[in-house]
Order: structure tokens, then C-alpha cells, then sequence
């Protein structure tokens, strides 16, 4: 069975491969179905690594999705999510590589269909030795007053790849609509690749859409204040790719991480 | 409370919709074709290694896909499109009393030659398919700046930095359209100006297309030696026809070592346009490019100006605004390369929607292995006019380097009835408040641009968003 699971988006002038990555999906690939039900919450982990998952979240009901993984040889996941009026999304999404070769994709896609229902992703990833990410988090807003949030923290090292796809696509009707992207990347080698593609698609006038993404190094001035405080130059780095990592990992519910 | 539309009319674009018959140009076949473009070849009266340039590119064409993202471009029919139309005159003047009459009164409507006495520098006019008038003021020539119809560098002591740099930046190779310019190309500027001289007050070359169903795929080539200056202002128009015209031009700009170059556009093509252009620059050592851009006109527009900085602290800036009317597609952006150690790059657009046009801004930002200590900042900010109307912002980055430093930004909104409400408190109608705060918003280009040429694009936004001037 083949199935693109890393749709094409919107292609970036075809050099920065936004288009659809084809998988081949395992044969043996779980593939579920859930329905929140009305006003009903739940928080459901996840811990295969291959998972194909369509859900529904009806009215004023709100889901929490865990997916955390740590040294996978391939992660392959694809998560549809559809949020009925005031219902609530929330997406933890952990990968904690570091110095492996092993290849995830990644895809959630959100619709948000009824009025003033949500969406947050948290998105965290440290990848190392060859390792290669490939995510798309995409959020659809048909509803009026539908929200969503797409926060990104990550650090490579060694060889790592990584391509984020992150969009906000606002569809004629949504009035009201607030979206917000922000990425932060940090940088632990010369030889690591990042590419981020944050989008903001808008069809609707009475909207607020905003993204922001920080790539690179640490600031000079902290790792210098740090450094003068007697801390070593590679504790410095350690020390904020910990914390980058913990901007997401400390939103999990407390009881998963139990 | 529902919110009151400001009515707005259909444009009057009779500032830029006059047209005159073509009956006496000469004119190639609709289509491409080896003979087609051996004609072309003959007109122009090609050196040797120009005419086998011209039928590799070809070639070229026939090989290379459309393009499969970005606007429709199924409207443009190739096999109608004529491809060179030559205005009834002897090649290019240097005096407007030789221009003929129509053409020179075209040239008066769109001001050209009083901006000329006014504030510039030098002035090429194309027409069609030919550079039809091109003067550059005395004194600037005797400080030994070359500023010539292309074809006739080809011919003289320039020929040998042609030949080595034509499409060198922008090889056919590159896509569909860069392969079309390399076949068919004709008129455009070749600028040089000579290591430490400053050219301080700008030149300009004005595209008029003025035939219906006709390509305009004029080259631009600008070599700015070390630690020269100059302020280069592209403008162009033409009238609306019922059949679809093209523009693929191509500019490739060479920055040398501690050189600046300005590059300003003001593009106001009409709305039956499929504006295909391309341009590129690569910044040596220190070396700066600046560009500001304009987009108004077009039915639909691929443009991504791109600045390869190549020379260990070369820089780039990028200021732009794009407005999307009524029947527009208008997919801007730019595209910049950090290679080498150093460099820097700003980029700061404004997308405006309006009256269901559709404006893309696409941008792509690529620090290599060697750009250590680099720094890009990418900054856009889209207005949504009305309901009817779409923006999509679609940024890319790529870094290679633990070593530099990028940050990007986007914003997207409506006009805020506040602001409406308060300019109306004062007095101000409300498609006065609007207009004013769409101006306003687009700041960011008016104020790097000089002041007849900001006063210009104020009247486009004005027009666009009220139907009139005044």
C-alpha cells in the first residue's frame, strides 16, 4: 500500500522540495478512528510508531494527542482531526533523537469546521547523527472564531535534516479567525540542515494571522553572560537546547509524563 | 453593527490606456518556430554566437516543462503570441523630435521626457519590441558611463563583456520562460558604470507595449564596477487588449566589490498581461543591492527578483509591495543566496488584496555551508481589503550553517474600522480614510523611492482603491 501522507502543499519555487513526500506505508500500519464525544475530554498516547489516525471531536469536547518518540529507526504518522463547534484540539508532539539515521514523517492535518473550536500543536524535535524529520502540521479554519497555535522548538546536530511545514489556512467564512505560527530553532553543528516553510494562506478578510521563526545560533551576549558565570561553552549549548526542548515537553499533561 | 462597504468603481486607467494601430510596424508570425526565431535573428542583425544562442534556447523551450505551481498560466497561448514587433522607425534615437509622433506622443502622456529634464540622469524608451530613444546626459558620459540600447553594444567595444556575461546569471537552462527570452529577446539597457564613479542622480528605461497579442522580452544588463554607485528606475505599461500579451524580460545585474546598486520598478502592466520576468543579481565583496519594487499592473505575475551574495560581506535589501485587484494573480517574493561569509539581507514587502485579486508573496532565503556569521531577517505584512479577495504568504528557508543567524516574520489583516472611524471623525470620507491607510501601509516602498516616482505609485493606490485620482 502507498499513500502520500506529506501532501503536496504549496510548492516553493520546486527547490525546497515542499512538495508531497511519497511513503510507503507499512502494511501492518495501525489505522484507528476516534470520536470525542460531546463535551466528552480525552487524552490519548500514542506509541506506535507507525499510526494512521481520523478523528473527530464533536461539540464543546476536547482531545489531547501524545506522540512521543525517542531513537525510532522510522516514524511514519498521519493524524486527521476534525473539530466541531467550541471543540478543542491539542497535538504534543515529541521526537528525541540524537544520534541515529532514522527518517519520520510527519503529518496532521486540522480542520476546524465549527465555530470557535481550537487547535494547539507543540511540536518538539532533537535530532543528531544522520537523523531526518519530515513534519507537516497544517490547520484549516472553516468555523468563525476558530483559534489555532503552532508552536515549534528544536535543535540539530551532526548531519541532522530537518523540514517543517507549518500552515494556517484561512477559508472564505472564517470570520474571526485568529492563527499564530512561531518556530525557534537552534543550530549545534556546521554540517545540519534545516528548512522551514511556515504559510499563511488567507481567503477571508475578518482575520488575524502571524508567524515567527527564529533559526540559527545562540545569542552571543547570553552564551558570553553564561560563560562568564564559569559555565563551560558546550554546557551553555546543552543547557538551551534542554531548555528549547522543554518549551513543548512541559505542556504534555503531567500525568503522561508520570 | 454591520460595517458600511466603501463603494468602489470600476478603474479609470485612461492615464495608461491609450493605444495607437500598429499598422505600419513589422511584425514576425504568431508563434515559435527555428525560422521565427532566425528572423528575429536577421533583424537584429546577430553576431554569429548570439543567433546559435538563440536557436540552443529555443530548443531549451521546447524541452523544459511549464511551470507547475504558482498562477494559471493556461491563458497565454504561445502559438498567438507574436514575438518581435518593430515600430515604424529607424532604430533608436537620441533626439525626441526623431521619435515618431505617436510613439513620442506615448512617451509624452507617460511623462517620460519631462522626467527626463527634470531628474534623471539618462533615458532609454522601448516600444515594442525596440529601443526607440536612448540619451544619457553629457557629463555623465564623459565620466566614462555606458548607457546603450543592447544591441548595439554587441556591435562595439563592449561586445567581448557581453558575450560573457549575457544570461550568464539567468541561464536559459533556469525554466520555460528564461529558455523563451534566450530565443526571442530583443531591445532592453546596457548599463556600465566604471570602477569609483558615482552616477548620483538615477537612470531609467520605460517599457511601452504597445501592439495586441505581442511578447515584449527586452534584456537588461548592468555591470556597477568596484565601488561605483547607481540608481537604476525601470517603469512600465500598456494599453488593455482583449487577447492576452506577455512579458518575459530578464535583467542580470553584476554589483562589483564595494559597489551599490539601486534597482527601482514600477511595474503598471495592463490587466491582460502575463508579466514572466525574471530577474537576478550577484553582489561581489561589499558590495550592496538594493531592490524596490512596485506591482500594480499584470492579469498574472511570476516575479522573485533574486540577489546572490557572493562576496564575503555582500548585502542585500529587498522592499517591496504588491497590489492585486479585480482579475489579478500576482505571485511575488524574491529569492536571496547567502554563499559567502558575512553577508546580510533584509527583506520588508506589503501584499494588498483587493476587489477578488489574488497576491502571493513567495520568498526564499539560502544560507550555504560557506555563509558563516550571516544574517537574513524576512519581514511581510498582507491587507486583506475586502471578503471577496485572497493573500497567501508562503516564506521558505534553508540554512546549512550552525553560524548565522535568520528571522522571519508575517503578518496578515484587515484595514482596522478604528483607524476608519477616527480619520472619518475628522472629516474624511471613508474612501478617503481607506485609500489613506492603504497608502500608508505601503510606506515602506514610497519612501525609498524618489519623490515623483512615490508620488506615482500614491496615485496608482488611489486609483485602485477609489477609482479616480483626486
Amino acid at each position: 500500500m502507498s499513500e502520500i501522507i506529506n501532501r503536496p502543499i504549496v510548492n516553493t519555487f520546486g527547490r525546497f522540495g515542499a512538495n508531497g513526500v511519497k511513503v510507503e506505508l507499512p502494511s501492518d500500519i495501525k489505522v484507528s478512528e476516534l470520536i470525542v464525544e460531546e463535551g466528552q475530554s480525552r487524552i490519548v498516547t500514542l506509541e506506535d510508531v507507525s499510526y494512521k489516525l481520523n478523528a473527530t471531536v464533536k461539540a464543546g469536547g476536547t482531545l489531547e494527542l501524545v506522540q512521543l518518540h525517542e531513537d525510532e529507526s522510522l516514524l511514519i504518522n498521519d493524524v486527521k482531526v476534525t473539530c466541531e463547534k467550541g471543540a478543542t484540539f491539542k497535538w504534543y508532539r515529541a521526537i528525541l533523537g540524537g544520534s541515529g539515521e532514522a527518517s519520520s514523517y510527519d503529518n496532521c492535518s486540522v480542520y476546524l469546521n465549527g465555530d470557535d473550536s481550537s487547535f494547539e500543536a507543540y511540536v518538539g524535535y532533537r535530532l543528531g547523527g544522520k537523523e531526518n524529520y519530515d513534519g507537516n502540521v497544517e490547520a484549516i479554519h472553516y468555523g468563525k472564531n476558530t483559534e489555532s497555535k503552532i508552536t515549534a522548538s528544536g535543535v540539530l546536530a551532526d548531519d541532522a535534516r530537518k523540514m517543517l511545514k507549518s500552515t494556517i489556512d484561512f477559508r472564505t467564512g472564517c470570520k474571526g479567525a485568529v492563527g499564530e505560527e512561531t518556530e525557534d530553532v537552534l543550530l549545534m553543528n556546521e554540517t545540519v540542515r534545516n528548512r522551514s516553510v511556515p504559510m499563511i494562506l488567507c481567503g477571508e478578510e475578518d482575520v488575524q494571522g502571524e508567524h515567527g521563526a527564529t533559526i540559527g545560533r545562540l545569542d552571543e551576549n547570553l552564551v558570553y553572560y553564561l560563560e562568564s558565570r564559569g559555565m563551560e561553552h558546550e554546557k551553555v549549548y546543552e543547557m538551551m537546547a534542554e531548555a528549547k526542548l522543554n518549551t513543548v515537553l512541559r505542556r504534555i499533561p503531567d500525568h503522561e509524563l508520570e | 453593527m454591520s460595517e458600511e462597504k466603501t463603494h468602489v468603481e470600476d478603474i479609470d486607467r485612461a492615464l495608461y490606456d491609450f493605444r495607437y494601430e500598429d499598422k505600419d510596424a513589422f511584425k514576425v508570425e504568431g508563434g515559435l518556430s527555428e525560422e521565427i526565431v532566425e528572423q528575429i535573428s536577421r533583424e537584429k542583425n546577430d553576431p554569429s554566437w548570439m543567433r546559435d544562442f538563440r536557436l540552443r534556447s529555443l530548443e531549451i523551450y521546447r524541452r523544459t516543462p511549464m511551470p507547475d505551481w504558482g498562477p494559471s498560466i493556461e491563458g497565454l497561448n504561445m502559438d498567438n503570441i507574436v514575438t518581435y514587433v518593430r515600430p515604424n522607425t529607424e532604430r533608436m534615437n537620441t533626439k525626441w523630435e526623431d521619435v515618431p509622433e505617436n510613439i513620442k506622443n506615448t512617451f509624452e502622456k507617460l511623462g517620460i521626457p519631462e522626467a527626463e529634464r527634470k531628474s534623471l540622469a539618462g533615458v532609454g524608451a522601448q516600444y515594442d519590441s525596440e529601443l526607440v530613444y536612448h540619451n544619457v546626459r553629457e557629463e555623465v558620459a564623459r565620466r566614462g558611463v555606458i548607457y546603450t540600447d543592447i544591441e548595439s553594444a554587441l556591435h562595439g567595444e563592449y561586445a567581448d563583456m557581453i558575450k560573457e556575461k549575457f544570461m550568464k546569471l539567468v541561464p536559459p537552462e533556469d525554466h520555460k520562460f528564461a529558455a523563451l527570452h534566450g530565443a526571442v529577446w530583443s531591445g532592453g539597457s546596457f548599463v556600465y558604470v566604471p570602477s569609483g564613479v558615482s552616477v548620483e542622480i538615477p537612470l531609467q528605461s520605460y517599457f511601452r507595449l504597445n501592439a495586441p497579442g505581442a511578447g515584449q522580452f527586452e534584456h537588461t544588463l548592468i555591470i556597477v564596477d568596484e565601488g561605483a554607485y547607481l540608481h537604476f528606475i525601470e517603469g512600465c505599461s500598456a494599453p488593455k487588449y482583449n487577447v492576452a500579451n506577455l512579458h518575459a524580460g530578464c535583467v542580470e545585474l553584476y554589483v562589483g566589490k564595494n559597489a551599490t546598486l539601486r534597482y527601482s520598478t514600477i511595474e503598471n502592466w495592463s490587466k491582460n498581461m502575463y508579466n514572466l520576468n525574471t530577474k537576478r543579481a550577484t553582489v561581489a565583496e561589499g558590495g550592496k543591492v538594493e531592490w524596490v519594487s512596485g506591482s500594480f499592473g499584470s492579469h498574472v505575475s511570476y516575479l522573485y527578483p533574486m540577489s546572490i551574495l557572493a562576496g564575503r560581506k555582500a548585502r542585500a535589501e529587498f522592499t517591496g509591495v504588491t497590489f492585486a485587484g479585480a482579475g489579478q494573480n500576482l505571485d511575488t517574493g524574491c529569492k536571496i543566496f547567502h554563499i559567502a561569509p558575512e553577508t546580510t539581507s533584509y527583506v520588508n514587502t506589503r501584499s494588498i488584496s483587493k476587489d477578488g485579486g489574488i497576491s502571493t508573496f513567495r520568498s526564499g532565503v539560502m544560507i550555504g555551508h560557506k555563509a558563516e556569521d550571516s544574517k537574513a531577517a524576512v519581514s511581510c505584512q498582507s491587507l486583506m481589503v475586502d471578503d471577496v479577495s485572497r493573500s497567501d504568504t508562503i516564506p521558505a528557508m534553508e540554512v546549512n550553517t550552525d553560524k548565522a543567524d535568520i528571522g522571519h516574520e508575517a503578518k496578515i489583516g484587515r484595514i482596522p474600522s478604528d483607524a476608519v472611524y477616527y480619520l472619518m471623525s475628522r472629516g474624511i470620507s471613508e474612501d478617503e480614510a481607506r485609500a489613506l491607510i492603504v497608502s500608508g501601509f505601503a510606506d515602506n516602498v514610497s519612501k525609498e523611492l524618489p519623490l515623483e516616482y512615490a508620488v506615482e505609485m500614491n496615485n496608482l493606490i488611489r486609483l485602485e482603491m477609489k477609482g479616480a485620482i483626486g
